[in-house]
């Protein structure tokens, strides 16, 4: 071995676990900074927390995705448990006519259950979770068109509604509107738990290496259950956070949502093959791709620019990410 | 990709079983496939109601399969290509691409399998399809901007939010509106950039945008009128106007008629709804199907009409049939 | 520098040769004025405790690295590889410890892949055969046909296609890096038979092990890395390996297996007609506290199947496992609840990479670091720290990954779990393999006060039960030894009953333990 000489060293590797943590937030700044010296009207209040309100429905799915994605699992089925969900939600307020918080409770269990079913397939049949959920993506939309009879279900205002809504004037104390604070209450208790817990530390090392997992005797097959079964609970969260938006169960929301929620997480710094991810990376994530579509659209430019936008800050998320791990090897 | 061509193969392969299948005996019950965009829209299920009402009165049977989504051109391409291995005898069909159906429409033709396209255009393919059956898109535009214009007093400042990228029939309800918007001068459009995407969340959200931009220092509009292509986009705008409490503020002029919409339009909240006739656009489809297998002479373009529909016009018992035709008594299952 | 060297002659004239190399990586120096030089027709061994610039050295030598300072000749002409590729067609070749083959082509693609042999765009296949059936002409084994795809040869034979790599192109300087560390005793004398042909042919060898005996064996001259300075360039024939080991550690290692007294006690783990469902069959021995036992036997023998159908890793076809009072079968969760810990012989299994070495040493017993059950990683450090200090273990900080440590500090990290844990019974399957003498001395140590109870302040005896291959180790450090051949397990001897000789001649099945 060598002399180290220690403290320079250290230093070095202090600037670069820096940027590791907080290369997602500079990027949000960079990116909100730009669109504000082309149009001033994104730094305003109400700007803000329009863009808040658009990341809360990928940001809660997002949440579960990272746990999913540092456990080196990938879920496709998210943006067909946030449609079934925003279904189940809308059919017991309305056709069973319980109350809305049970009906919540309802349609976040019903995405338990699809995580659950996903966690067991891949466990219990050891399939790969690409083509597991690949599979479910196309079960749970079916049921929800079933559920719904392929139409969309008008649940009629609540107190549910209010919780992804703009804040009325007298409440504008609240800043964010109260789905986006649950949101942010949720992301805390994941970072914490993630960092601080037996089980979360688990979760990294399956992903970081399963082998290594099990010969330290983690129960591999239940972290990876708990994985996919919490992805489904806040995808299903996310659910009531879109029938909230929409104020409608619709069997055919959230098409394709899935993609830009793992975005979220990749540009957040999770890396697919498992290992690395956090909670604040995946919610800036989503919180960029928000402020790229407010920013285009307040410019009035068109969509295609948007999309091309997006697509260009994740490559180059990913190129960033790439270069910080070569530094440090 | 390869499964991209497979249902071409298989169709150039039993090409040949089916040219020794025709002259179908005419005592046989007709079963005619009908295949709309998507299946979730008020919209289609409308469609469905007519077709199913054709079926009973002529007395044949129909398949009704639809795409997932409203913009998997692939799948519905695979659908078509499916009905011509089932040998149905006829097929009436949505194309979700003026472009890309062209050619399993052709495929079907020549298998003897006769198409009329409903609802929107296949381009230059006059000469294949038996019948077109739909709506006059770009008049329905044209109404819009009409009544947009009276609506707002002839002069003002406009946005379209448009549907979605490569949809014939909202893209002809767009450049009729453009067309005919342009004609009263004291009306500028602020914006037509803007589309509002697959699903309603993102029509919210473009739209949420759009008020955004448009937004005055004093917490109003800076803009008078508004017009949306179809229904996803009329509620996306819909909804982002009521959680901004904008709504009514502006006048607001929508297409099509889904239940959460009227709602709008008796709140005051949407100023005049363009209804297409649906359920008269499936009846028609399958009839017109009917008559040309049956040897009856039919017209090449039938255009089923546009309503526009304001509050007032509610109550009156036509217009209640148009936006609320009793599915429930043609799609009881 | 040595005086020998001035011996060279005009006609010794050296084929490849680096001088002056200088290399940095950000505040830490690689390496600081190395010169190395090997002949046509010699063996060059280059040795080091691992961290000593020898990859750096091979790296820079192969293209994938520039010095920052410092020449390269190759036949007395400037050299300068832009990558791994330019210096193999310039006539450098390297033979890597982790082979470099793609395992779903043949060898003969193998060989030439990158550099198929091209005119217009199209593959020269007549060209490619020829130069294929040469270098295995070269290599000289029955088993090795061009269309044999790597996946169904042994680990072995695809060595020697890696070779075979080189030759085609014609390399006359080829690099070993560790070539033995996974073959059979029966295929490093083949690999030895190989390279002195290479040497009567006037190729180049420069090779680089860590079993010093190997290095004695074929070697004519063997330069001596340490901190990235060369400490000595010297003939092997006047050199003695202890000689050696003291340049690469810059110390006597006096005591490289140290002895406390061992006081034998109760069983702790009895296995009765244990089977595996392959290997082994039929193991029968009781393990005692204060006991170290080896496991010797060659690779595939069915050792390791064994550990690991003790440690619940692999099924259990018949027979029993006691553990203290726990009887049966298990899973590695209970095991270690048991007081079971086990080190694996793949460090890729054994530790994961891209965690902290924290996460690494305390993943089997997340317990203890806070209330509530939770993991404070304040409390976690300061635990880590303590056996970061006790085993000597070289890093930054308890934060830093594993994959950032060098092999050796990766092995105590490794080992530091077992005790961290507080177990009863290790099951360490080869656990000095490819790490540095400094490192391998702490461990033998580290074994030792486990199984004399001189660990900790008031800590019984543990009980050892390890694997390895290399002899003097097994018999420096065990009180009893077995060996397995060919999934069957000798009866179990004490050390003072059998040597070296003895314990080859029960692995390679010509003479039975009684």
């Amino acid at each position: 071995m060598m002399a180290l000489p220690k403290k320079r060293a250290i230093s070095f590797e202090k600037r670069w676990s820096w940027l590791n943590k907080f290369g997602p937030l500079l990027a949000l700044f960079l990116v909100f900074f730009f669109f504000a010296a082309f149009n001033s009207k994104i730094a305003s209040f109400n700007a803000l927390e329009i863009m808040v309100l658009q990341t809360v429905i990928v940001g809660v799915a997002a949440i579960g995705m990272t746990l999913v994605i540092i456990s080196a699992g990938i879920d496709l089925s998210a943006g067909s448990i946030i449609a079934l969900s925003s279904v189940v939600t809308a059919l017991l307020m309305k056709d069973f006519a319980l109350d809305p918080l049970v009906a919540a409770l309802g349609g976040i269990a019903a995405g338990l259950i699809c995580g659950l079913l996903n966690g067991l397939l891949i466990t219990r049949l050891r399939l790969v979770p690409f083509i597991v959920t690949l599979g479910t993506l196309l079960v749970v939309r079916g049921v929800a068109k079933g559920l719904a009879r392929s139409i969309p279900i008008n649940a009629g205002q609540t107190w549910l509604s209010g919780l992804l809504a703009l804040l009325p004037p007298d409440r504008k104390w609240m800043l964010i509107p109260p789905g986006a604070w649950l949101m942010v209450l949720l992301a805390i208790i994941v970072a914490g738990f993630l960092r601080y817990t037996k089980l979360g530390r688990h979760i990294f090392a399956v992903g970081s290496n399963e082998d290594t997992a099990r010969l330290c005797g983690v129960a591999v097959e239940r972290v990876k259950v708990f994985v996919y079964a919490a992805a489904g609970t806040f995808a299903g969260l996310s659910g009531l956070m879109l029938m909230s938006y929409q104020e409608q169960g619709d069997p055919t929301g959230a098409v394709g949502l899935e993609l830009e929620i793992i975005a979220a997480v990749v540009i957040g710094g999770g890396s697919l093959s498992g290992g690395e991810g956090s909670i604040l990376g995946s919610l800036v994530g989503a919180m960029i791709m928000t402020v790229i579509r407010t920013g285009c659209q307040l410019n009035g430019w068109p969509t295609w620019v948007t999309q091309a936008v997006t697509g260009i800050v994740i490559i180059v998320a990913l190129a960033v990410d790439q270069l910080r791990h070569s530094k440090i090897d | 990709m390869i499964s991209r061509f497979v249902p071409y193969i298989l169709c150039s392969l039993t090409l040949g079983f089916l040219s020794c299948n025709q002259g179908k005996n005419a005592q046989e019950e007709l079963t005619i496939a009908v295949i709309p965009k998507g299946t979730t829209h008020m919209f289609w299920q409308s469609i469905h109601a007519g077709a199913v009402k054709a079926a009973q009165e002529l007395d044949v049977n129909i398949l009704w399969v639809g795409p997932e989504k409203e913009d998997d051109r692939q799948q519905q391409i695979t659908l078509v290509d499916t009905q011509i291995l089932a040998q149905v005898d006829g097929i009436v069909l949505a194309p979700l691409d003026d472009m890309a159906l062209r050619r399993p429409v052709r495929t079907a033709v020549t298998n003897n399998i006769p198409v009329v396209i409903i609802d929107s255009g296949l381009k230059d393919s006059e000469d294949i399809y038996t019948s077109f059956v739909a709506t006059d898109n770009r008049e329905g535009g044209r109404i819009a901007a009409r009544e947009l214009a009276r609506l707002i007093g002839g002069h003002g400042k406009v946005i379209l939010l448009r549907y979605q990228e490569g949809s014939a029939s909202t893209d002809n309800r767009e450049q009729g509106f453009l067309e005919q918007i342009q004609e009263f001068e004291g009306i500028t459009v602020v914006s037509d950039e803007q589309y509002a995407g697959a699903t309603k969340a993102q029509a919210q959200q473009a739209s949420e945008n759009l008020i955004l931009r448009f937004k005055a220092s004093n917490g109003m509009l800076a803009v008078d009128g508004v017009f949306c292509p179809n229904e996803s986009s009329t509620y996306g705008m819909l909804q982002a106007l009521r959680r901004n409490h904008l709504a009514g503020k502006l006048k607001f002029v929508g297409f099509d008629a889904a239940e959460s919409m009227i709602e709008g339009l008796r709140q005051d909240e949407i100023h005049g709804l363009v209804v297409q006739n649906p359920f008269r656009m499936g009846y028609l489809g399958v009839k017109t199907m009917v008559q040309h297998l049956r040897g009856e002479p039919v017209e090449k373009r039938i255009d089923t009409g546009v309503t526009f529909v304001g509050k007032e016009d509610l109550s009156r018992p036509e217009i209640r049939n148009l936006i609320d035709p009793n599915l429930e008594k043609w799609l009881a299952r | 520098m040595a005086s020998q060297i001035t011996a060279d002659k005009p006609v010794d004239k050296p084929r490849l040769e680096m001088r002056g190399i200088f290399k940095r990586f950000g505040a830490t120096v690689a390496l600081k004025d190395v010169n190395f030089a090997v002949k046509p027709g010699e063996v060059h061994a280059l040795v080091g405790e691992n961290g000593a610039g020898k990859t750096t050295l091979m790296k820079i030598l192969t293209g994938v690295s520039k010095p920052d300072k410092g020449k390269m000749l190759l036949d007395g002409l400037p050299y300068q590889p832009r990558n791994p590729l330019d210096a193999r067609l310039k006539g450098i070749g390297m033979i890597y410890q982790e082979l470099s083959l793609v395992p779903h082509l043949t060898v003969e693609e193998n060989m030439l892949l990158g550099m198929e042999p091209v005119r217009f765009g199209f593959v020269r296949w007549e060209e490619m055969r020829n130069r294929v059936q040469e270098a295995l002409q070269h290599l000289n084994h029955p088993q090795l046909k061009p269309h044999i795809r790597i996946k169904d040869l042994p680990v072995s034979l695809q060595q020697l296609v890696e070779i075979g790599r080189s030759l085609v192109i014609g390399c006359e300087v080829l690099i070993f890096d560790e070539p033995t560390s996974s073959l059979s005793r029966h295929d490093i004398d083949r690999l030895f038979k190989i390279i002195a042909e290479f040497k009567n042919k006037n190729l180049s060898i420069v090779y680089i092990s860590h079993f010093l005996e190997e290095v004695q064996l074929i070697s004519d001259r063997v330069t001596v890395l340490r901190d990235g300075s060369v400490v000595s360039t010297q003939e092997l024939r006047s050199t003695q390996t202890t000689e050696i080991v003291r340049m690469m550690v810059g110390r006597e290692i006096k005591d490289l297996y140290p002895r406390t007294p061992r006081k034998i006690g109760s069983p702790v783990l009895e296995i009765q007609n244990l089977a595996g469902l392959e290997k082994p069959e039929n193991a029968i021995f009781v393990l005692r506290r204060g006991e170290v036992m080896g496991i010797s036997g060659l690779i595939g023998a069915g050792r390791t199947e064994m550990l690991r159908a003790i440690f619940g890793l692999d099924p259990v076809r018949q027979g029993q496992i006691k553990i203290g009072i726990h009887l049966g079968p298990s899973s590695p969760a209970k095991r270690w609840l048991q007081g079971v810990g086990m080190l694996s012989e793949n460090r890729s299994e054994g530790l994961a990479a891209n965690l902290n070495l924290a996460d690494n040493m305390t993943l089997s017993k997340l317990r203890g670091f806070g209330p509530l059950n939770l993991v404070l990683p304040r409390n976690q450090g300061a635990v880590v720290q303590k056996w970061i200090d006790l085993l000597d273990i070289r890093c930054l900080s308890p934060a830093q990954d594993v994959a950032e440590l060098s092999g050796g500090n990766q092995q105590k990290v490794a080992i530091a779990r077992l005790l961290q844990h507080g177990v009863d019974i290790m099951l360490l399957d080869e656990p000095t393999r490819g790490i540095d003498v400094a490192a391998k001395a702490k461990i033998y140590e580290v074994i030792d006060a486990f199984a004399s109870g001189s660990a900790g302040e008031g800590r019984a005896p543990g009980a050892v039960l390890v694997i390895s291959s290399y002899l003097p180790e097994l018999i420096g450090i065990c009180n009893t030894i077995a060996v397995m051949f060919r999934g069957r397990l000798s009866a179990v001897k004490s050390v003072e009953e059998i040597d070296e000789h003895k314990l080859m001649m029960a692995a390679t099945g010509q003479e039975t333990l009684k």
